[in-house]
């Protein structure tokens, strides 16, 4: 017990320790069952190669029934099992695998987003993939030539891989055909202004009462975020971590667009109260008081594809994950189509994007390593999204026909935005990305009911530089 | 009991000495958390919004219950009682998260079907989620409209437990329906009301699910209770030590409410 008292302890021996933690019986519960197993590190079952998937069961049923052949092929003894977690964004799926993690239930492989990515391969809970790479450099090949080198640089924590990127999002602007004809307004073209998007919003905020011009969510993706990336501003100094040339000379070599890429990115110091920051934010409580815009709900974005298909909003913030939201929920190919983000001071867009890390506490990681080779094969994304609930991070995967069915039109903008616009950058997501989330959150909806975004953001000031003391 | 109340309180209480974070080994950081607690605006702030809201939600629980609870048991006929004892029950056996996400629908400012009735009447439109008051009288309203069915059970079986013959030495004495009710009925029924009071404060101290997914405790933390500062402490941002000890202060303020109202109990609670 003296060691208990005296500073640090084991993280293992903690959990035996009478099941430490329990916030909630629950919480309890699984801590207990933990101690009693006998092994807090992952892998389970010896046979089991355990992954977990953002998405429901059925998606990992599928994915697991994919898989299973090529992993026994790879190993005799081992059987796959694919574990589908839901949640209402990256956030919420992020919390509830923290959550078996705590209950000393670690997969092998689990999906994380930019979101996450930074705080996993800073604690360690993340293996760097770098040497795997570089052995196997000439299997990659292609993957590489096929994806941009900002997705996997966006991978990269100081100067290490962390992922093979298979999916991405950047924020463009979807809008309503159907709206912008009944307004009587031309559709936007890629070069288009923050003015004239105004000037479109308040066309179509005349078709009445119930139509929202402009409208959009709260979180860090696609957001009031957009318009702050438009406005050359950020919550965080932005900079780039050194390393990295292992990669970009050789996976990257000749490519224009891998120059001056480094080791990931750095987020340093908050700048949530610069006055590029404050502008942006201001100019949305703005498009508010114009009724351009309403109050914006926190959340996953769920409740505004259904307004949008509704023919109740003009225009939104969406990335190529809105194509199979909009058909799946019934709109009509044609009835909306996408376009860059509005050019203000910059066009600089934001992007997330996700893939495979493999836990640094597995017992299997050459297994994974192969595995997480096959979810980046061009033939496995259909299987891991189906009906274009994502961008595929792949750009030979972007073709008409992929989009026939679902659209939009100008789907080539959700890849071009990579390829056109090479300051395009991802989300701020630092490893106290939760807790800046959370702030974020509080304070643009403080800026909304209050009407003074100066304020504010100055309290998320002062939330982030808490938070990145705390970290 | 032992299992799955005693142990994890016991554990939460272990755990709120020492910084974990889930990833790293744990620290044993004495009474830091509860220390920096003291000096967390954020952590203040929810317990001012959490005793706000529980005062609204029990004493509007408490006379709304009994309201219906008279009303209801002043029809004679056995039907109604009992189709209005279901009709008010229902709301509490549906899910909190199903109720708080199809309220939330209910109470948008745009689209909501609240809203579209008010414009029907003439009204304008109100920030039920999207202002900082109008967003908490709608959580306590939803918290209220939920949790009235069981106060309302227990008044309406409480009430007719109430002796006839002092009802009719009452009426014969001349005592109108209102007297009756404050002078008999209520301090026959007191000791239930001290129950349906603790429960109904227990439980509104722990409201999570209506301003979690309503609001996400905004805007800014006008919604932001004890347990929702406590899941963000503790499973988003990975401060579970922190999150335990938010959790052991909230318990003790618990109890110590609850031990003021049994003590305030002594002097209008009468037991026959």
């Amino acid at each position: 017990m003296a060691g208990l008292w005296s500073g640090g302890i084991d993280r293992r021996s903690f959990l035996k320790a009478g099941a430490f933690g329990g916030l909630t019986a629950a919480g309890a519960t699984s801590l207990a069952a933990c101690g009693s197993g006998g092994s807090a590190g992952s892998g389970g079952g010896a046979d089991t190669l355990k992954m977990l998937l953002f998405g429901d069961q059925k998606a990992a049923d599928t994915l697991q029934k994919s898989l299973a052949t090529a992993v026994t092929k790879l190993d005799k003894k081992v059987t796959i099992e694919v574990t589908g977690v839901t949640g209402t964004d990256w956030n919420d799926f992020f919390a509830k695998v923290l959550t078996q993690l705590a209950s000393g239930n670690a997969p092998d492989i689990v999906s994380v987003a930019t979101e996450g990515l930074q705080l996993m391969a800073s604690k360690g809970v993340a293996a760097p993939l770098d040497d795997y790479v570089k052995r196997d450099m000439s299997q990659l090949k292609d993957y590489f030539s096929d994806v941009h080198p900002s997705l996997v640089e966006a991978m990269m924590f100081q100067g290490s891989l962390f992922e093979l990127p298979t999916d991405f999002n950047a924020g463009n602007m979807f809008y309503s055909t159907d709206l912008y004809k009944k307004a009587g307004i031309a559709e936007p073209t890629g070069d288009w202004t923050l003015d004239q998007f105004q000037s479109n919003a308040t066309a179509i905020s005349k078709l009445g009462s119930d139509i929202n011009a402009f409208d959009w969510v709260v979180r860090l993706w696609g957001s009031w975020t957009s318009f702050m990336y438009a406005n050359n501003a950020n919550l965080l100094e932005e900079s780039k971590y050194d390393g990295g040339d292992w990669l970009w000379s050789t996976a990257y070599a000749g490519n224009s667009a891998a120059q001056g890429r480094g080791g990931g990115w750095k987020w340093g110091t908050p700048t949530a109260n610069s006055a590029g920051t404050v502008e942006a934010l201001e100019y949305m409580v703005e498009l508010k008081k114009a009724a351009l815009s309403p109050s914006p709900d926190v959340g996953g974005g769920q409740t505004l594809q259904g307004l949008f298909q509704s023919g109740r909003i003009g225009m939104a913030i969406g990335g190529g994950f809105w194509a199979g939201g909009l058909h799946n929920a019934g709109m009509a190919d044609g009835s909306f189509n996408v376009q860059l983000f509005p050019k203000w001071k910059s066009q600089r867009h934001l992007f997330g994007t996700g893939g495979y890390a493999i836990f640094d506490s597995s017992k299997k990681k050459d297994l994974a390593w192969e595995v997480l080779k096959l979810l980046a094969a061009p033939e496995s994304f259909d299987i891991l999204f189906p009906g274009n609930v994502t961008t595929p991070a792949r750009k030979s995967l972007m073709t008409a026909e992929r989009y026939a069915t679902t659209g939009p039109a100008n789907w080539s903008v959700f890849y071009g935005t990579l390829t056109d616009h090479p300051d395009t950058a991802p989300i701020p997501a630092p490893p106290y990305y939760n807790a800046m989330a959370t702030a974020l959150n509080q304070r643009t909806t403080e800026a909304f009911s209050g009407g003074d975004a100066k304020t504010a953001l100055d309290g998320l000031q002062a939330d982030l530089e808490k938070a990145a003391g705390a970290s | 009991m032992t299992v799955f109340t005693g142990l994890p309180i016991l554990a939460s209480f272990g755990l709120s000495f020492f910084s974990w974070d889930v990833i790293s080994d744990p620290q044993f950081v004495g009474a830091d958390n509860y220390v920096r607690m003291a000096g967390d605006a954020a952590v203040l702030s929810s317990f001012r919004v959490t005793i706000l809201m529980a005062i609204s939600v029990v004493v509007l629980q408490l006379a709304l219950g009994l309201g219906l609870a008279v009303l209801v048991n002043q029809r004679r006929s056995d039907v109604a009682r009992t189709f209005f004892r279901t009709a008010f029950y229902l709301p509490l056996l549906a899910s909190t998260a199903a109720v708080s996400i199809f309220m939330g629908y209910m109470f948008d400012y745009k689209f909501g079907l609240i809203n579209y009735y008010l414009q029907l009447v003439g009204l304008s439109s109100v920030p039920w989620l999207t202002s900082g008051f109008g967003a908490f009288v709608t959580i306590v309203l939803v918290a209220v409209w939920q949790q009235v069915g069981f106060t309302f059970v227990l008044f309406v079986a409480a009430l007719m437990s109430v002796p006839k013959e002092i009802l009719e030495a009452a009426s014969i004495d001349g005592a109108k329906p209102w007297a009756t009710l404050i002078r008999i009925k209520v301090p026959l029924i007191s000791p239930t009301i001290l129950f349906a009071g603790v429960v109904a404060f227990i439980n509104a101290m722990q409201l999570f699910d209506q301003p979690y997914i309503m609001t996400k405790g905004g805007p800014g933390t006008a919604t932001t209770t004890t347990t929702i500062v406590m899941y963000q402490s503790a499973f988003q941002n990975l401060q579970f030590g922190y999150g335990s000890a938010i959790s052991i202060i909230l318990l003790l303020m618990i109890l110590a409410v609850t031990g003021l109202q049994f003590l305030a109990a002594r002097k209008w609670v009468f037991y026959q």
